[in-house]
C-alpha cells in the first residue's frame, strides 16, 4: 500500500498535474459551449430569406424586419399583438403575445423570434425592437419636428 | 467661439502629443533630460488642452447653444441641468473627449508622481501615453468631431434619449471610462520597464496601484451600468450578455486575472509572462470593446452609427496589439520565472487556476459576442448564441472561480502550502455544510447552484474570519496587545490582503444577488379593471387603485397605482408610470420597485384600454437582487481600502519580530510589505 501511494505521487509531478488539470478544463469547456450552443443557437433571417427559404421555416428563428403600417393590431392589455413584419418586397404576418415594448409601433424595427404555424402565420414569443442608440441619432437635426 | 475654443484645444493637443513623442526619441538617443521635461510639459498641456475643449462643450449644453450639431441631438430647453451635464457623455463625440480628457488627466498624475525620476524608462512610458492622448486628438478631430456645426440652428434640440434620463445613466459611463483610462497607464509602464530591460520586479508594484484604481473604476462603472439597465429597461434584468455589456466585461475579467497574479511575480517572482500578457490584453480589451460596439461589426439591439470611428480604433488596435506581441517576444528573456510551481495547492497555483479560469471565460465571452460575424463570414447566416450559451459556459467557471475565492485566505506560498491548507479546512467546510443544510431546511431550496453558493458563501465566510481570528490572536499573545487593537493593527498592517478579503465578501454578496434573482425571480402579469384585485401566486396580490396621467418636467405619464401585499401581509403603493416625452416619439416605462434586503417587488404598467378602465401589470418577485448592490458597495470599500496607504505609522522591527512568529505566510508579507514602503 504504501508503495503504490509513493509511486503515484512519483508519477503524479506537479506538472503532469496542471496538464490533466487543462486538458479536463478545455473538454469541460468544449463540451459546455458546444450544449450551450445548441440550446441558445438561432438563426438571424431577414424576411426576404425567410420567405424564399423553405428550410428556414422548420425550425425557430429570429426575424428581422419592419412593423408594416396596415394590419396592425395592437391589445396592449390582453399583451397582444398582430401585425405584418416586412421589407421592401416581402411580408410576412405575425402574432406575438408577451409585453410590448416602448418603442414598439408602425415602422419601427423590429426584431421577431419564433415559429412559422401550419396556417402560414409566424408566432412569435420574443420582440425586440432595435433601440434608438445613444450614439445614432435617429432624426438628421435639420429634420425638425414639433 | 465654443467651435473655435474647442477645435483649437483639441489641434493643439495632437501637435503637443506630435512634439512629445518627438522629445522623447530625443531623449532616448542623446540622453538629454530636458528633453524629457518637454515631454512632460507637453503631455500637462494635452491634459490643459482636453480640459479647455470639454468646458468648451459643457458650456455649449448648459447655455443650450444650438450651434454645435451635438448639443441640438443630445438636449433640449427644458431638459434638467443634471441630465444637461449628463448629455456631455450622452453621444458618441462627447463620449470620446471625456475619455480622452481622462486618459490625459491619469497620464498627468502618472508623471506627477513619478517627477523626480528621470531616466529612460520614464522617457519610454511618457512617449506611450503621447501616442495614446494623440490618438484621441486625432480621432476627435478627423473622425468624430464634437465641435461640428449644426447645418441649420434648431428653435430646439431633440432632447435627450428617454432611456439615458436616469440618475445611474449620469453615473455609469464616466466611471467606465475611468477605468479604461486607468489600464492605460500599466499598458505604457510596462512598454517603460520591460524596454529598458529591468530585471527586478518593483515596476509592477507601481503598476499594481493603477491596476486596483482602474479596476475598482471598471467596477463600479459596470454595477451602476448594470443596475441602470435593472430599473430603467423594466425587464426585470440586469445583464442581457448584449455586445455592450460584454464590451466592458472584457477587460474586466482580465483586469481581475492581473490584480491577482501581479502579487505572484511581486512574491515570488513568477508568472511573469502572464502579467505582460495581461496588462496588454487588458488595454487592448478596452479599445477592442469600444471598436466592436462603435463601428457596426456587430449588429446588437442597439444599433450604432457606422462610422469613420471604427476604422481609426481598428488601426489602433492592431498597432497595439502588434506592439504588445514585439515587446513581449523581444524581452521574452526578462520574463522567466524565477521558481518552478512547487505544489499546485499553494497561493501560485491557485493564482494560475484563477488566471487559466478568466482567460477561458475572457475567450468564450469574446467568441460568443463575435459569433455572428464569424458565422456570416463562414456560412453567409448570421447565428447568435444567445443567453444560455453564456450561462452554460460562464456560470460553472465562475462557481469554480469563486470556490477558489472562498478558500483564499487558507492558501499560503511555496512547498507546505498543501499542509497548512490540509490542517484549517475542516472548520470552513463544517461551516459550508451547515450553511448548506441549513438553506436547504428553511427555505426548502433544492437546485444544485443554490446549493452550491449557499456551500461556498458558507466556507468563505468561516475562512476568512477564521483567518482573521487566528491571526489577530497571535498578534496579540506575542504583542501583548488588548484583542481590539490588535485587530486594528492586523488590518492597518496589511490593507491590501484584508481590502482584498473585502472585495471577495462584495463578490459572494453579487453572487447571492445572482442566483437568488436568476433561479428564483418569477415574472406574473395581470389583467384588472380598476378596484379589482388579483391574486399571482406565492402568497403575492396587487389591487390595482386608479389610472391618471400626470406631467413630469419634459414628459407626460400615465401613471397607475397600485398596492403590493406581499405573503407576509405588508402592503406597499407603488406607481407605475409610462412617460411620453415631448421630444420623443416612443413611450418610456417606469419601474415602480419594492426593494427589501429579502426580496425586489418590480410593477411595470405593461398596457392599457378603454381609457384605463382596463390594465395589465407585470410584476416580477425578485428574491435577493438588492444584494448586488450591497455587494457592490461591499467590494468599493474593500477597493478603496486596497489603495489607502497605511494609516498607523509603524516600526519595521516590530513587524518583522511579529513576522518571524507566525509562519513563511507572514514573514514574506511583511518582508515585502516593509520593501514596498
Amino acid at each position: 500500500m504504501d508503495r503504490a501511494d509513493e509511486s503515484w505521487s512519483l508519477f503524479m509531478t506537479t506538472s503532469r498535474k496542471l496538464w490533466i488539470a487543462g486538458v479536463l478544463l478545455a473538454g469541460a469547456v468544449s463540451y459546455l459551449a458546444y450544449a450551450g450552443a445548441q440550446q441558445g443557437w438561432v438563426y438571424y433571417v431577414s424576411v426576404d430569406q425567410f420567405t424564399q427559404d423553405r428550410q428556414q421555416q422548420k425550425h425557430r428563428v429570429r426575424l428581422m424586419g419592419r412593423v408594416s403600417a396596415d394590419h396592425l393590431l395592437l391589445q396592449s392589455a390582453q399583451l397582444r399583438a398582430a401585425f405584418d413584419i416586412e421589407s421592401d418586397s416581402n411580408r410576412l404576418p405575425v402574432e406575438y403575445k408577451g409585453t410590448i415594448p416602448d418603442l414598439f409601433k408602425a415602422g419601427a424595427d423590429v426584431v421577431v423570434e419564433g415559429k412559422l404555424n401550419s396556417a402560414g402565420i409566424f408566432e412569435a414569443d420574443v420582440l425586440l425592437t432595435k433601440c434608438a442608440s445613444k450614439y445614432d441619432p435617429k432624426h438628421p437635426t435639420t429634420e425638425k419636428r414639433s | 467661439m465654443t467651435l473655435l475654443l474647442g477645435n483649437f484645444g483639441l489641434a493643439v493637443a495632437l501637435l503637443a502629443a506630435a512634439v512629445a513623442v518627438m522629445a522623447c526619441i530625443v531623449e532616448g538617443r542623446f540622453g538629454s533630460l530636458s528633453a524629457l521635461r518637454t515631454a512632460r510639459i507637453c503631455i500637462i498641456s494635452i491634459f490643459g488642452l482636453f480640459t479647455l475643449s470639454s468646458i468648451a462643450l459643457m458650456g455649449a449644453l448648459i447655455d443650450s447653444d444650438f450651434h454645435l450639431a451635438y448639443v441640438g441631438r443630445f438636449t433640449e430647453k427644458a431638459l434638467p441641468t443634471g441630465y444637461k451635464i449628463a448629455a456631455f457623455w450622452a453621444g458618441q463625440e462627447g463620449s470620446l473627449l471625456l475619455w480622452g480628457w481622462m486618459i490625459a488627466a491619469m497620464a498627468v498624475l502618472a508623471i506627477v508622481v513619478n517627477w523626480k525620476k528621470r531616466d529612460r524608462e520614464q522617457a519610454i512610458t511618457t512617449a506611450v501615453l503621447a501616442v495614446i492622448c494623440g490618438f484621441f486628438a486625432a480621432l476627435m478631430l478627423f473622425a468624430a468631431n464634437p465641435f461640428t456645426l449644426a447645418e441649420q440652428v434648431p428653435a430646439d434640440g431633440h432632447g435627450l434619449n428617454p432611456m439615458l434620463q436616469d440618475p445611474g445613466m449620469i453615473a455609469h459611463p464616466p466611471f467606465l471610462f475611468l477605468g479604461y483610462a486607468g489600464f492605460a497607464i500599466p499598458f505604457a509602464m510596462m512598454f517603460g520597464a520591460l524596454l529598458t530591460g529591468r530585471k527586478d520586479n518593483h515596476w509592477v508594484d507601481g503598476i499594481r496601484r493603477w491596476a486596483v484604481a482602474a479596476w475598482l473604476f471598471l467596477t463600479i462603472g459596470i454595477l451602476l451600468g448594470a443596475q441602470w439597465a435593472y430599473v430603467e429597461l423594466g425587464w426585470g434584468g440586469y445583464w442581457a450578455w448584449d455586445p455592450v455589456e460584454n464590451a466592458s466585461l472584457l477587460p474586466w475579467l482580465t483586469g481581475t486575472a492581473l490584480l491577482h497574479s501581479i502579487m505572484v511575480q511581486q512574491q515570488r517572482g513568477m508568472l511573469k509572462v502572464w502579467n505582460a500578457v495581461l496588462i496588454a490584453l487588458t488595454f487592448v480589451l478596452c479599445i477592442f470593446g469600444t471598436y466592436i460596439t462603435r463601428s457596426g461589426v456587430v449588429d446588437s439591439v442597439h444599433s450604432f452609427g457606422k462610422s469613420l470611428v471604427g476604422t481609426f480604433f481598428l488601426v489602433f488596435l492592431l498597432g497595439i496589439i502588434l506592439a504588445s506581441i514585439v515587446l513581449i517576444v523581444v524581452r521574452r528573456r526578462l520574463l522567466r520565472p524565477e521558481h518552478l510551481l512547487e505544489t499546485v495547492y499553494g497561493r501560485e497555483g491557485a493564482f494560475l487556476a484563477i488566471n487559466v479560469l478568466l482567460l477561458v471565460m475572457t475567450a468564450v465571452t469574446t467568441v460568443g459576442t463575435v459569433f455572428p460575424v464569424i458565422s456570416s463570414a463562414f456560412t453567409g447566416n448570421a447565428v447568435s448564441v444567445g443567453q444560455p450559451f453564456y450561462n452554460k459556459v460562464i456560470v460553472p467557471m465562475g462557481v469554480c472561480l469563486m470556490a477558489l475565492m472562498a478558500v483564499g485566505p487558507l492558501l499560503t506560498y511555496g512547498k507546505g502550502a498543501g499542509g497548512y491548507l490540509k490542517k484549517h479546512i475542516t472548520p470552513p467546510l463544517a461551516g459550508g455544510a451547515v450553511v448548506m443544510i441549513a438553506v436547504a431546511a428553511i427555505w426548502r431550496v433544492t437546485h444544485p447552484w443554490a446549493l452550491a453558493t449557499a456551500l461556498i458563501v458558507g466556507v468563505a465566510a468561516v475562512s476568512a474570519v477564521w483567518d482573521l481570528i487566528t491571526t489577530t490572536y497571535r498578534r496579540a499573545r506575542n504583542g501583548d496587545e488588548n484583542v481590539i487593537l490588535a485587530l486594528v493593527h492586523t488590518i492597518d498592517g496589511n490593507h491590501r490582503r484584508y481590502g482584498g478579503q473585502t472585495i471577495h465578501i462584495g463578490m459572494l454578496m453579487l453572487m447571492v444577488g445572482i442566483a437568488g434573482s436568476s433561479l428564483y425571480g418569477a415574472k406574473h402579469t395581470v389583467q384588472l379593471t380598476p378596484g379589482d384585485s388579483g391574486d399571482i401566486g406565492g402568497g403575492w396580490s396587487i389591487k390595482f387603485e386608479k389610472v391618471e396621467q400626470t406631467r413630469g418636467e419634459n414628459y407626460e405619464a400615465v401613471q397607475a397605482t397600485v398596492t403590493v401585499r406581499d405573503p407576509a401581509g405588508t402592503e406597499m403603493t407603488l406607481r407605475p408610470q409610462r412617460r411620453f416625452y415631448d421630444k420623443a416619439e416612443d413611450s418610456n416605462t417606469q419601474v415602480a420597485n419594492w426593494s427589501t434586503w429579502r426580496r425586489d417587488a418590480y410593477v411595470t404598467l405593461a398596457g392599457w384600454q378603454d381609457g384605463g378602465r382596463q390594465v395589465a401589470i407585470e410584476m416580477i418577485v425578485n428574491p435577493l437582487v438588492a444584494w448586488l448592490w450591497i455587494g457592490g458597495i461591499v467590494m468599493t470599500a474593500g477597493g478603496l481600502l486596497c489603495l489607502l496607504p497605511r494609516l498607523i505609522p509603524h516600526r519595521l522591527a516590530d513587524c518583522a519580530a511579529a513576522a518571524q512568529e507566525t509562519g513563511t505566510r507572514q514573514v514574506e508579507t511583511a518582508v515585502l510589505h516593509g520593501a514596498n514602503r
